[in-house]
């Protein structure tokens, strides 16, 4: 549901402020109204690996180049209908400041016959876990960026029942659609299901779709004490899919060829699992523990493939028959290869998190490394929480064997600072 | 056998006398509860303030929805915080944050983490959670008043222990230590009464931080209304809707 896209960002802040001033008078005149708007400032800067095997290509990528991101959020709801709008202006180097408007959620909670639906656009997040989330298969949400925009729904419908400790949901989602870019813009339909046993919950899901097939899923979270939660997440799919490099005989027209830099592979009853838990103390100190193997992940092999082949490009540049262009269109077709949501196939997540009681003050540092290849991100932030005002800030920095997706990757560290101010 | 006979007559008459006291101090709480929520079922609009070394620090707005069986449902209202939902059931408890639109499972340790616990602002009662004995009578505040030593009775209590002063006159709250599981002392409620639709009721409590000596926390009742949720709101999957009365 992207609306077109006004000429400038101040047409876009007019056009936010025209929705809120509709939506406001209803606040006033109906009580169940409910609407609070959100500025969000976050500033972003970057180091880049020099000596990248991508280098070459770099400049035709957005890696290193964000700088900064000003969102104005309207989330509320008034009667049945919940909205949550977003104008965000972003700044890249060397780039025009660039305005979107999205409906990131616009959609109606309602109930006929006795039985409850919903309409609309919507995020459809799901699963137990934290780093990353086996049984996601509507919302599809990448997990670990740094601050992160607004999700963005899904168009759907759903019919959901619920019992005392329990709930089923059939959701259509993108209805109308067959494949499309990315798995999240799939038509599909999918039963969700829900049951509470004792200290434990216990979620199912089943989802058909033209790309994958059918999708089988169930994960459990378990409460065994006041300080311990315990979580798992299985999903198994007819079919998957990953983009993996070119094969290592590919011609020398192929390898500069930015349309093949990668292929995607199709993968036969592929599985994933997590498997984690939290032990969070009184004081406000929480160890979060998680592994996981994502079968549709690439392997470490072809984060070797990658380098090896981003290295026979670069070894090209120079040659009189072979333009510079091809060498760092097809370099910079090859670094998509990241933009996929696991990057370690084998993981594991270590977070250690402390909140002061009091609510003002939190930090947390995340190592999250992978098993197959060593590579590694730490990511170390602080957050402070005023009355309307959120200010976090935070560092991230990418590290481990030459060939590892996490030491690929053309960035060697990044910060960020966040201000939020809710009124 | 005459000894024999006096023993047990003796130990009858105390167990009679426990339970005695036990009945005592059970129908003391429920009398103490129609000072704090004079319904099985409701919605209660509370205001928390917070304070650091006496100078305001922030102010939290909830409405809590609370149905018998220990059921309660927490919708955060201040603008930070806009769109949040804690619900408890029993011992068993979910957060549902905005950006997520996932029920997330946490531990009783996650639920005492934030601003002010919803822990407090969500236990209205204690005739249902806690039994214990009378130990003493006390003056508070100039206030005579029955000590009552109470014990959790469900392993989800926010505090396992507290030490209850109730006015020996109409058996009101006066004041009460909150106990963590390490039987640390770790806050002190003073409860103010107010004449709200011409009853006597607890319009504010205080609570004063002793593990962080310099915070203190007021939790004002703003509203009580006999408003209630049907059963399906109290269901950790239907916290993805939104279509809660607020």
């Amino acid at each position: 549901m992207k609306l077109p896209r006004p000429s400038s960002p101040y047409c876009q802040r007019r056009l936010l402020y025209c929705l809120a001033a509709l939506a406001l008078p209803a606040s006033a005149a109906d009580d169940a109204a409910d609407f609070g708007w959100t500025t969000r400032l976050v500033g972003e800067g970057h180091e880049l690996r020099r000596g990248s095997p991508f280098a070459a290509g770099l400049e035709l990528t957005n890696f290193g180049r964000d700088r900064y991101r000003v969102e104005q959020e309207l989330r509320g709801r008034a009667g049945p209908v919940s909205l949550l709008l977003t104008a965000t202006e972003s700044g890249q180097e060397g780039a025009k400041p660039a305005g979107r408007f999205v409906a990131n959620e616009a959609f109606a909670d309602f109930s006929a016959g006795g039985e409850r639906f919903t309409a609309g656009k919507k995020v459809l997040s799901g699963d137990v876990g934290y780093a990353f989330r086996p049984i996601d298969v509507l919302q599809r949400e990448n997990r670990m960026q740094m601050m992160p925009p607004q999700l963005e729904g899904i168009p759907m419908l759903s019919w959901d029942n619920f019992s005392p400790d329990g709930a089923w949901s059939v959701v259509i989602a993108n209805p109308g659609h067959q494949r499309r870019g990315e798995a999240r813009e799939d038509g599909s339909v999918a039963l969700k299901l829900y049951r509470r046993v004792a200290a434990a919950d216990f979620h199912g899901v089943l989802r058909n779709s033209k790309r994958y097939g059918l999708e089988a899923g169930a994960a459990a979270s378990v409460v065994p004490s006041d300080a311990l939660e315990l979580h798992a997440s299985l999903l198994v799919q007819r079919r998957g899919e990953r983009r993996v490099p070119l094969a290592d005989n590919a011609s020398l027209r192929d390898l500069l060829t930015a349309d093949s830099a990668l292929a995607t592979e199709t993968i036969a009853s592929p599985r994933k699992v997590l498997l984690g838990g939290t032990w969070t103390t009184e004081g406000g100190f929480s160890v979060l523990g998680e592994f996981w193997w994502d079968g549709t992940a690439p392997a470490a092999t072809d984060w070797q493939r990658l380098k090896r082949q981003a290295a026979q490009r670069a070894a090209l540049l120079g040659l009189s028959s072979v333009p510079a262009a091809a060498v760092a269109g097809a370099t910079a077709a090859s670094t998509r290869m990241f933009d996929q949501g696991n990057l370690a196939q084998h993981g594991m997540l270590t977070r250690l998190a402390w909140s002061d009681p009091g609510g003002r003050w939190s930090a947390s540092a995340d190592l999250l490394k992978s098993m197959g290849d060593g590579g590694w991100t730490l990511t170390t932030a602080v957050g402070w929480q005023g009355e309307k005002l959120r200010v976090d800030a935070g560092l991230r920095r990418y590290g481990g064997p030459a060939d590892s997706a996490y030491r690929l990757l053309p960035e060697r560290a990044a910060a960020f600072v966040g201000l939020s101010l809710a009124y | 056998m005459f000894r024999r006979i006096a023993f047990m007559l003796l130990a009858s008459a105390s167990l009679a006398v426990v339970a005695a006291e036990d009945g005592k101090v059970k129908s003391l709480l429920k009398q103490a509860d129609v000072y704090r929520l004079a319904m099985e079922s409701g919605r209660v609009e509370t205001e928390v303030r917070t304070f650091k070394a006496g100078v305001p620090d922030k102010t939290r707005l909830y409405a809590v929805y609370l149905k018998p069986g220990h059921r309660s449902l927490v919708l955060f209202r201040t603008a930070s915080e806009r769109g949040q939902k804690m619900l408890m059931l029993g011992d068993d408890y979910w957060l549902m944050m905005p950006s997520s639109q996932r029920p997330l499972r946490i531990t009783a340790m996650q639920k005492l983490l934030g601003e002010a616990s919803t822990g407090d602002v969500a236990t209205m009662t204690w005739g249902e959670d806690y039994d214990g004995q009378q130990v003493g009578e006390e003056t508070v505040d100039g206030v005579p008043c029955l000590k009552l030593d109470l014990l959790g009775q469900r392993k989800g209590v926010s505090y396992p222990r507290i030490v209850l002063y109730l006015a020996k006159k109409d058996h009101h709250p006066v004041q009460a230590e909150l106990y963590v599981a390490s039987d640390k002392l770790a806050k002190l409620a003073r409860f103010k009464l107010g004449e709200v639709d011409g009853r006597k009721q607890v319009t504010v409590m205080t609570l004063i931080d002793h593990l962080q000596k310099e915070r203190s926390t007021e939790v004002h009742y703003l509203s009580r209304t006999d408003k209630t949720l049907s059963d399906d709101y109290f269901n950790p999957a239907f916290l993805v809707r939104a279509d809660l009365t607020q």
